[in-house]
């Protein structure tokens, strides 16, 4: 349930994204015990630097709202595409939310569209397509990694978004992506090491106005090219004043 | 070349709209090599490319991504019919494969007398309804140096002249992409510089999903991010879409051609009426004992800065009448008459609203309290009323799932009057063409505790040519797609923390 819609309270089994600062996030599965690094089954507490968290207490807190940690506070968000690239485990390098906007947006994806993905990697900009083109389209995804496949697979399953999405073993510069994909893809998109030769596959894949993305700097649509590199530059603010009567400095960021 | 789905996924709504034939009344997109302009299909349609004027008929009926071949009329101006055709010619490729080339340019000096035409020659040979590719063909052949140039140089020189001689157009369905690119290219300051890649990230930040309900507070962009925002709400979502003055600017709306399904998610009200009806519902629920507790409680909030809200939001109206250059009648102070769309029940509220900028908070209650009689809602509603009245039930119970806000006028107190409206733990975003705005608004927020995640962003983006031993930046560069201000609504915690929290420092 938790990336597919919106809800107000937190419920087992949820994943809920703890919010300590602006640089500080990690994505948090609600569920009364976890596996430690022995793969024993202990109560599952979660440690910060403002202090530990019993997992279990979220239950019934509602969403947006601040928790007590032993230290100090946090609040606990809901989870949203862009919160998770910033707190999923990176089992690969990831693409970012200024970059997986523009692929969105180039490969102009909108719901009900069918799109095709390789590689898959960590999902990072798999969450966002999904989200962008449910309930109706579907993601297929291709990764030729097994491992990687299957915790995608298990992620989407647990974040409530497995029914949009089809994960698969496969390695498309190789065997291409499958005839049943033949025609059906409005958008296909390829994260890969040697994207060119995906290229003759992912033709065959394209609807006829369909479009192309690789390696999130190119685009081809029959003669239509743009490549753009794009670098997000994030302003630092603080206020710095000096009282002069009282000769005192506040800053307030 | 129906292809039906057997992957057991639903049907395809992505790409119908683009199998669509032209219709009278259609936006399109008319693109000829790097040029692109919208516009609007009419019956004998006349569009001007440049200098180069074409007739559209032929285009009606036909589907679209037809390529079209100019075919100059032979009367001496440059008028042009239209004839279907599969594909068009390269002239570069055409071209070059007879020609020689040499290895650099030591011995090429550019005198300008290296083309053995006159100007007078080469106007005549245009006008003469000669083919693009013919001319240029002439032009090689009457050129000096064309053989000295090195096979880059000739290419380089082929597609320039191909761009001035290029006889094909193509017709396009117009899409949230493409109508950015040619409202950018066109004019940018109609939509306050808000780049290509700036749109996007407000896209997914603010994070659309199909069924949510969206609000989006637009003065100055011709409506080009709720077009946008709307391109991704289906049937069961809402996108509230706030504008100041009495009709929002639609341009690029009409351009995407929504189909009624579509526009029935969006609902456009003036944010004077929409805060106006948020507020007077809850005064008058306030005596009714079932009214939900903390929705009081934010409207009380927002009924005590009321007074120096509504002052605020008149004078961004009448800020916003200096700068909006649009033909739209806004509310004026004294209800003067010349907005179209002022009923009676609006002039009486401009009136009171003269005088209540002299009045202190107890008379605001009690004015508000007034206008909850039930006389006045007996009377028949006007249009605006009545969806100023929808937006609001929507907005009421269960709050937004996201705010967007970009205006001309200062961000500031639209955010303070919208913010109450959005859902905890959801996002917004505010874009502004120039950072300080934004830097005044980040700090008031940080004093608040309303939100978290706060982020003044700006991207730099460049795009690249790419070919072959030739691959580099392009020269020109966009300085600025502005900033954006993002974050996360969260719930004021109304018990004060006595612990010391290093988190606390944020």
């Amino acid at each position: 349930m938790s990336f597919d819609k919106f809800k107000d309270t937190i419920e087992q089994g949820d994943t809920v994204i703890l919010y300590l600062n602006v640089n500080s996030m990690h994505a948090i599965q609600v569920q009364p015990k976890i596996k430690n690094k022995k793969d024993e089954w202990v109560e599952n507490v979660f440690q910060t630097t403002y202090g530990a968290l019993k997992v279990q207490s979220l239950v019934g807190k509602k969403f947006g709202t601040k928790v007590a940690l032993s230290r100090g506070w946090a609040y606990v968000l809901h989870p949203t595409p862009e919160l998770w690239t910033l707190t999923l485990p990176h089992r690969t390098q990831i693409i970012y939310t200024p970059d997986i906007s523009m692929i969105i947006f180039q490969l102009e994806i909108r719901p009900g569209s069918v799109v095709v993905e390789s590689g898959t990697g960590s999902g990072s900009l798999s969450h966002a397509l999904i989200r962008c083109i449910k309930p109706q389209g579907h993601l297929y995804t291709f990764d030729f990694h097994e491992y990687r496949v299957s915790v995608a697979r298990e992620e989407f399953e647990t974040h409530g978004i497995g029914q949009y999405v089809s994960v698969k073993q496969q390695d498309v510069c190789q065997d291409g992506f499958g005839t049943e994909l033949n025609g059906k893809a409005d958008a296909l998109f390829l994260d890969l090491p040697h994207p060119w030769e995906a290229v003759p596959h992912a033709a065959a894949v394209i609807k006829d106005l369909g479009k192309l993305n690789q390696t999130y700097r190119f685009e081809g649509q029959s003669n239509d090219f743009l490549t753009v590199e794009g670098l997000p530059k994030e302003l630092s603010v603080k206020m710095i004043w000096r009282d002069v009567y009282t000769n005192s400095l506040f800053t307030n960021f | 070349m129906d292809k039906s789905i057997n992957c057991g996924v639903a049907r395809r709504m992505a790409n119908e709209m683009e199998k669509n034939n032209v219709k009278v009344g259609d936006y399109i997109v008319i693109q000829r090599q790097n040029y692109t302009k919208l516009h609007k299909v009419t019956l004998k349609g006349i569009v001007m490319l440049g200098k180069d004027q074409l007739e559209l008929g032929p285009i009606i009926g036909r589907p679209v991504w037809k390529t079209y071949k100019m075919i100059p009329k032979k009367n001496g101006k440059r008028v042009f019919v239209l004839k279907e055709c599969d594909n068009y010619e390269s002239l570069a490729e055409q071209l070059k494969k007879d020609v020689s080339c040499g290895s650099d340019n030591r011995n090429i000096f550019d005198d300008g007398r290296s083309q053995l035409l006159s100007t007078e020659e080469i106007v005549s040979l245009r006008t003469s309804g000669m083919s693009g590719q013919a001319i240029v063909g002439q032009l090689i052949e009457n050129s000096k140096t064309f053989r000295d140039k090195t096979e880059y140089s000739q290419e380089k020189y082929l597609k320039k002249k191909e761009k001035k001689y290029f006889e094909y157009i193509t017709i396009r369905w117009p899409t949230i992409r493409l109508i950015t690119e040619v409202m950018y290219r066109t004019d940018p300051l109609k939509i306050m510089g808000l780049r290509m890649d700036t749109l996007s990230q407000i896209l997914t930040i603010v994070g659309i999903h199909t069924h949510g309900t969206y609000m989006v507070y637009e003065s100055g962009c011709q409506g080009l991010v709720a077009a946008a925002m709307l391109n991704n709400i289906n049937i069961g979502g809402q996108l509230v879409h706030i504008h100041p003055g009495n009709l929002p600017q639609k341009q690029a709306i009409l351009a995407m051609n929504y189909d009624n399904d579509k526009m029935s998610c969006l609902i456009s009200v003036n944010i004077y009426s929409l805060l106006r009806k948020l507020q007077e519902n809850s005064a008058s629920d306030e005596n009714n004992v079932e009214v939900n507790k903390k929705e009081s409680v934010i409207n009380e909030s927002f009924l005590s800065e009321s007074e120096s809200d509504n002052k605020a939001i008149k004078n961004e109206e009448n800020s916003s009448n200096d700068v909006i250059d649009t033909k739209e009648n806004v509310i004026t102070e004294k209800g003067s008459g010349s907005g179209r769309l002022v009923c009676d029940s609006l002039k009486k509220d401009d009136k009171e609203f003269v005088e209540e900028k002299e009045i202190t908070l107890n008379v605001v209650h009690e004015r508000k309290r007034k206008h909850s009689d039930p006389g006045e809602s007996m009377s028949k509603k006007p249009r605006w009323e009545l969806e100023t009245e929808k937006a609001a039930d929507f907005l009421r119970p269960s709050k937004a799932d996201g705010l967007v806000i970009i205006s001309r006028e200062h961000p500031s107190n639209i955010l303070t009057a919208l913010l109450p409206y959005v859902a905890p733990s959801r996002p917004f975003i505010i874009f502004c063409p120039y950072r300080e705005p934004l830097l005044e608004i980040y700090i008031q927020l940080k004093r608040k505790n309303n939100t978290v995640g706060l982020r003044v962003t700006e991207t730099w983006l460049r795009s690249h040519q790419i070919l072959p031993s030739r691959t580099h930046p392009d020269i020109l560069m966009s300085g600025s797609g502005g900033y954006l201000l993002t974050g996360i609504v969260v719930e004021c915690s109304t018990s004060t923390n006595t612990q010391e929290s290093g988190s606390s420092l944020q």
